[in-house]
């Protein structure tokens, strides 16, 4: 057990933020009973709806925030995703572990032919070619008539096994439960020889060629990687909405990504979960409480958004997580010094 | 004689009207410390980079113990054995000086595509890891990060990471450079402690220093070389005193 701990990093040498992402899974876990408690069920419709976007971005940041490469398609993936159970419930598949294979699969393949042909370039023209396929893979969707077209299609919650998705919190658990697994295996990689290659390629890419490395060969299996994460997430999404249509995967979806792994600490285990939180609940609440501050203005809830957002990005150094280590670290120092005095 | 370690035959490099390579033959031979020395715009950094693989030649073959290396990528020629450290230190940031060399220690040992074992608390990398900072007597420095070292540690710690391969050649693209009389001192001594345990093909505008480690020069000007021979017999030849060392003097 004590073995078990160490490895996920909750006592003993473990990176902080590793304890900040345990803790913020717990949180997920126990959130149910505060909302039975409290009789709040629109509360865990919210809370999957972060899961799901934590889910994606955690995908996101293996790529952005450990490897380096800035890539904005990825909301592509999350459609493939997705699409994929609409695509296997039109003819008739209901399966969801059918499904959650499929989108693995198609965002593997996908992600692989993408990153070939994107990797070859770096810097503006890799944001810009991975935009370009997204925005392919979107108008792909919106002209496929048989399946929606524009207007997507509505779907059913997928059938796994004996867990009925429509019963109470059965989906809740079933993503929570994803969270726990992305959570542990990207915190496993990420210390992992690959993972240690893939940051020091990020950090200096001339001196992994020097000592005999292929860079490419780990950026594109990070990329297929955080891809199929992406398409794990977007599968569970289309259970979640019932509905899907090429909305999911609109560029300024792969902005949000962005912006939420940005927000809550670029290249750290518990960044983009924290990071969905503040985003998410920003999003829904700001209007909310505009229309009762100033009515006429409750439009435009992002006028304060942006300024936030850009707030954290300029004295938030490594983001939320930063923020919240350099608070510890200054309480920890304030008592260590007192200690001494 | 042993075979040489390094060969070109006959390369040649332009870009567009300008000659950095002329119909250039070299030897490096094994064990030897052999310097590369000639005016600013010799054509010495993009030679390096064709023996390197960063640039390819127009014409003629690199040779490595034996085998033309001339198609290679860059990784490969580094697996067959070929170290560098670059003009401007070239090391891993954000990363500390142990991991550094943790990482070049993986790198050798070629399995790095492992997504479970974690890689900076594995014993046996450690080891290594240290054995090679030892090397450049980095070893007390080993827990600090890259950006508290100093600029001559820092181009210790790209020497070691040059090294962590097993190089069979090692290229040295101007090692003294901005260095303090002491760090220059220190490189040197290091420098001399590898002769005759790997071939080095050192680039360097300190001409104390190549005097010093060199057991042969070749003298480049306009991308051709006018002289080959030991310090001694450089420093005699006319042509080289006219072409560049007369500049100095």
């Amino acid at each position: 057990m004590a073995g078990i701990l160490r490895i996920l990093g909750i006592i003993g040498s473990g990176m902080a933020h590793n304890r900040m992402l345990w803790l913020v899974v717990a949180g997920f876990g126990l959130f149910p009973i505060f909302t039975h408690v409290a009789d709040l069920p629109f509360w865990n419709d919210l809370a999957m709806r972060i899961m799901l976007l934590g889910i994606a971005a955690m995908g996101l940041n293996l790529v952005l925030g450990y490897g380096g490469m800035v890539s904005f398609g990825h909301a592509a993936f999350i459609g493939i995703g997705a699409y994929c159970v609409g695509i296997s419930q039109y003819y008739g598949l209901m399966d969801g572990w059918l499904h959650i294979l499929f989108a693995l699969l198609a965002c593997g393949i996908t992600g692989l032919i993408i990153g070939v042909l994107a990797l070859r370039t770096s810097g503006i023209y890799f944001i810009m070619i991975t935009l370009g396929f997204a925005q392919m893979l979107f108008f792909l969707f919106v002209s496929l008539e048989n399946f929606g077209g524009d207007d997507g299609m509505s779907i059913d919650r997928a059938e796994f096994g004996i867990i009925d998705l429509y019963e109470p919190l059965r989906l809740y658990f079933l993503i929570w439960g994803v969270l726990v697994l992305v959570g542990v295996m990207l915190m496993v990689i990420v210390r992992s020889r690959f993972g240690v290659t893939l940051q020091a390629i990020k950090s200096n890419e001339t001196r992994v060629e020097a000592m005999g490395l292929v860079p490419l060969h780990y950026k594109l299996v990070s990329y297929v990687m955080s891809a199929m994460i992406c398409g794990l997430a977007g599968a569970l999404f289309a259970s979640w909405q019932e509905y899907v249509s090429p909305d999911i995967m609109h560029w300024t979806r792969s902005g949000e990504l962005m912006i939420i792994i940005i927000l809550g600490g670029l290249g750290t285990l518990a960044g983009p979960i924290i990071g969905a939180i503040v985003f998410l609940l920003l999003e829904e609440f700001l209007p909310l409480m505009l229309e009762t501050l100033l009515p006429a203005y409750a439009e435009n809830w992002m006028i304060i958004f942006g300024p936030l957002l850009v707030l954290v990005v300029l004295f938030g150094r490594g983001g939320l997580v930063g923020l919240i280590n350099r608070i510890i670290d200054r309480l920890k120092g304030s008592s260590a010094s007192r200690g001494r005095s | 004689m042993t075979a040489p370690v390094l060969s070109l035959e006959n390369i040649s490099k332009t870009f567009g009207a300008l000659i950095a390579t002329s119909g250039l033959s070299l030897d490096v031979r094994a064990g030897e410390i052999h310097a590369l020395i000639g005016p600013n715009g010799a054509g010495k950094t993009t030679l390096i980079q064709q023996i390197y693989g960063a640039l390819s030649p127009d014409s003629g073959s690199i040779f490595l113990n034996g085998d033309d290396i001339t198609s290679l990528s860059v990784p490969a020629r580094v697996r067959k054995g070929i170290g560098r450290s670059f003009q401007i230190s070239n090391v891993l940031t954000g990363f500390s000086v142990l991991e550094n060399a943790i990482i070049a220690e993986q790198a050798r040992r070629g399995h790095c595509f492992s997504f479970l074992s974690p890689a900076f608390s594995d014993a046996s990398l450690i080891a290594g890891a240290e054995q090679l900072l030892d090397r450049v007597g980095l070893l007390a420095r080993a827990s600090q990060q890259v950006a508290a070292l100093a600029h001559g540690e820092r181009r210790m710690l790209e020497l070691a990471l040059a090294l962590a391969g097993q190089p069979s050649l090692l290229l040295l693209d101007e090692p003294m450079a901005g260095a303090g009389i002491e760090d220059s001192q220190h490189m040197t001594q290091i420098i001399d402690q590898l002769r005759g345990k790997v071939a080095i093909l050192l680039i360097e505008h300190d001409m104390d220093a190549v005097f010093r480690l060199a057991d042969r020069i070749t003298v480049l000007v306009e991308g051709q070389i006018i002289a080959v021979g030991t310090p001694d017999e450089i420093s005699q030849n006319q042509h080289v005193k006219a072409a560049y060392l007369g500049d100095d003097s």
